[in-house]
């Protein structure tokens, strides 16, 4: 799976509002203009975007061939008709712009992922969202990091020790209840065991706000966004 | 110490534990993503991903299930390989099946509505099988609405052009294979909710 | 200082601690040792507002803890059981930091003080290492270090040495015994005295939710007979 690698490109160096903001706005001008003409001239800004975080075109299809079947569908679904002729090839069109569209904003959200660490990322959601909402989402997501290599690993082992002792005979939703009765468990315990640590700890609604600062070329890809929303509204 | 600790403005306790129960459901619908199974009635490949959302849901009660749905969404949003299958990505939000992904707050939320009421969290153990039954119905009512109006817009089936044709043709790929796991998902929300294990939570 | 006085907590029917009178001074290093269910645990949780009891007082540096709960957890530092679960972030660096910025502190003293935190407990410059991946006493130092960058005038471990080797166990306690010297009151809640007694100034023995042992160490292990606590080696 793609995750967030060290690097020093232009893109990690970018904080990382600009990059939500840049990923936002081409994300509506691909959803408002899905022309193919427009796709073509995103297809170029994703490029760049692409070169500019050092990821090859190769390494995001790897990344994404699994779900490429499931996005061919649409454009079959798209062709089909509830009465003769059945199948409109003309119908194709559309879904198919819309499934290259997808692939481009795929390869953006790679992009963010790769070169954008979960720090930043909560640090940004505290500073772009106000108030307590921020902070509860800003903290809620550090902690779904840092629970997600726990409840995996309880989850493994849950799996591994159920097979062993049960076998295969097993029902599946016999199965499914075990692992989750047994997560859940789990996960109860380690929530009231951080609740405690976060009581302890001071949690209060109004900590230091994260680090973060906008450079020049932050307010350089910011203005190329609003053009990029401008040619949008004009054409 | 020297600190100046009137400016500070504690969190409460009970809010705590709801914070952290929101992201531990979160990060558990996030594991559950990965974790796949095969029924012999379909031939797609069921995630547990949805049984995250319903237990958030009878669980958590309205408010925190779909505070912690949220918690999920933008937490995958911003890397977290949270999404089916390890994905994430802000992309994920408007592809195809990103109706999915807007649907897991609201679904969530209500499932915590039907089973809970809006007052005081009902303990788990005590919901009525009626509302229990409710609930999920509800929840998965709106995870296909919102999965298959989704799968049309995103896709560009002509929603807005001929509504009917889009809806149905996307509903065949969206929502019909997959109703028999989200009945055994259901079933087994169902179990947690009534297992002894979990009385005191 | 932390003064508790008279205070009662029952867990429904169940009495854990049954009118409790004790004292820890600033710069005191005191253990608190009994078994399984005696009280340790609920009764240090009163020390920063945990739990509230169902009657008698807590203060701390002389104010009531539910006046100022802020101050009660500034002031006692609490390191839990099993630390594994109780970290907020991922990296060191993060989760020392992780209390001061709850007290809203400028950038810089936050940086001061976890620089200061992780120089304490023998973990200068890991700022930027997983926590996942250090060894069970490095990891119990990484609690330590959280616990000591809100500056806290008692530091309070439960069970530090749960699941440690003998190394692991050595180096915690001689970074204890620093903190110490410096001036900072240890109080270690154990159910197993070995090792533990050596440093300690008092010792305090609860069985059945009171306070049964009160003593300097020497004197008090001599009425350690029927106590139920592993015995010094």
């Amino acid at each position: 799976m793609l995750s967030h690698a060290p690097g020093d490109t232009l893109g990690h160096r970018l904080d990382p509002r600009t990059k939500l903001a840049a990923q936002a706005a081409i994300a509506a001008v691909a959803l408002a203009r899905s022309t193919p003409a427009w796709l073509l001239a995103l297809t170029l800004v994703c490029l760049v975007a692409l070169r500019g975080c050092g990821l090859s075109v190769r390494a995001v299809y790897a990344e994404y061939r699994g779900v490429l079947p499931f996005l061919l569908v649409a454009p079959l679904v798209g062709a089909l008709r509830f009465g003769p002729p059945w199948i409109e090839p003309a119908g194709v069109r559309d879904p198919l712009l819309a499934v290259y569209r997808t692939v481009l904003l795929l390869a953006l959200a790679a992009a963010y992922v790769r070169t954008t660490s979960p720090r930043e990322s909560r640090a940004a959601i505290a500073r772009l969202v106000p108030g307590r909402a921020g902070r509860f989402l800003g903290l809620g997501v550090a902690l779904v990091f840092r629970f997600l290599p726990l409840l995996r690993a309880d989850l493994r082992r849950l799996r591994e020790g159920s097979w062993v002792r049960l076998g295969d005979e097993r029902r599946v939703d016999r199965r499914v209840v075990h692992l989750a009765v047994g997560a859940l468990e789990r996960a109860f315990r380690r929530a009231d065991a951080l609740a405690l640590a976060l009581r302890a700890r001071c949690l209060s609604w109004n900590p230091t706000p994260p680090a973060l600062s906008f450079a020049r070329r932050d307010y350089a890809v910011l203005c190329l966004t609003g053009a990029l929303i401008a040619a949008a509204v004009a054409w | 110490m020297s600190t100046d600790t009137g400016s500070v403005a504690l969190v409460g306790d009970e809010v705590v534990e709801n914070v952290v129960r929101a992201a531990l459901f979160a990060a558990l619908t996030g594991v559950f993503s990965y974790v796949s199974f095969q029924l012999p009635v379909s031939p797609v490949p069921y995630t547990l991903q949805v049984l995250g959302i319903f237990l958030a849901g009878v669980f958590l009660g309205p408010r925190w299930g779909a505070a912690s749905l949220a918690l999920y969404v933008v937490a995958g949003a911003v890397g977290a390989p949270v999404y089916a299958y390890g994905a994430s990505g802000i992309g994920q939000l408007f592809s195809p099946w990103g109706g999915y992904l807007w649907s897991y707050p609201f679904a969530a939320g209500l499932l915590g509505y039907v089973a809970h009421g809006t007052d005081e969290r009902t303990p788990t153990g005590e919901i009525a099988l009626w509302r229990l039954a409710a609930g999920l119905t509800a929840a998965t009512v709106v995870i296909y609405a919102f999965g298959t109006v989704g799968y049309a817009y995103f896709g560009d089936l002509a929603l807005f052009a001929d509504p009917v044709r889009a809806l149905v043709s996307a509903a065949l790929v969206t929502a019909v294979p997959f109703v028999p796991g989200e009945i055994l998902k259901a079933v087994v929300a169902v179990l947690a909710a009534r297992s002894e294990r979990l009385r005191g939570a | 200082m932390i003064d508790v006085s008279g205070v009662v907590h029952r867990y429904g029917e169940a009495t854990a601690l049954d009118r409790v009178d004790l004292v820890v001074e600033d710069g005191e290093f005191v253990v608190l040792a009994g078994a399984n269910g005696s009280g340790k645990t609920t009764l240090v949780r009163h020390w920063n507002g945990l739990l509230e009891p169902d009657s008698g007082t807590v203060r701390v540096n002389g104010t009531r803890v539910s006046a100022d709960r802020v101050a009660a957890r500034t002031a006692v530092g609490m390191v839990f059981q099993e630390p594994r679960d109780s970290f907020v972030a991922a990296t060191v660096g993060a989760d020392v930091a992780f209390g001061p910025e709850n007290l809203g502190l400028p950038r810089d003293e936050i940086d001061d003080r976890v620089g200061d935190a992780l120089d304490a407990v023998n973990l200068a410059g890991r700022e930027d290492e997983r926590i996942e991946t250090l060894s069970g006493g490095e990891r119990e130092r990484v609690a330590i270090a959280g616990a000591l960058a809100m500056r806290p005038d008692h530091l309070v471990l439960d069970e530090p040495f749960t699941g440690l080797d003998a190394p692991a166990r050595e180096s915690v306690l001689e970074r204890l015994c620093a903190l110490h010297a410096a001036g900072t009151s240890v109080v270690v809640v154990t159910h197993d005295l070995r090792d533990v007694l050596a440093p300690a100034d008092r010792l305090v023995v609860l069985s059945g939710g009171a306070v049964v042992v009160n003593d300097a160490p020497d004197a008090a292990v001599e009425r350690l007979a029927g106590v139920p606590v592993d015995r010094p080696c």
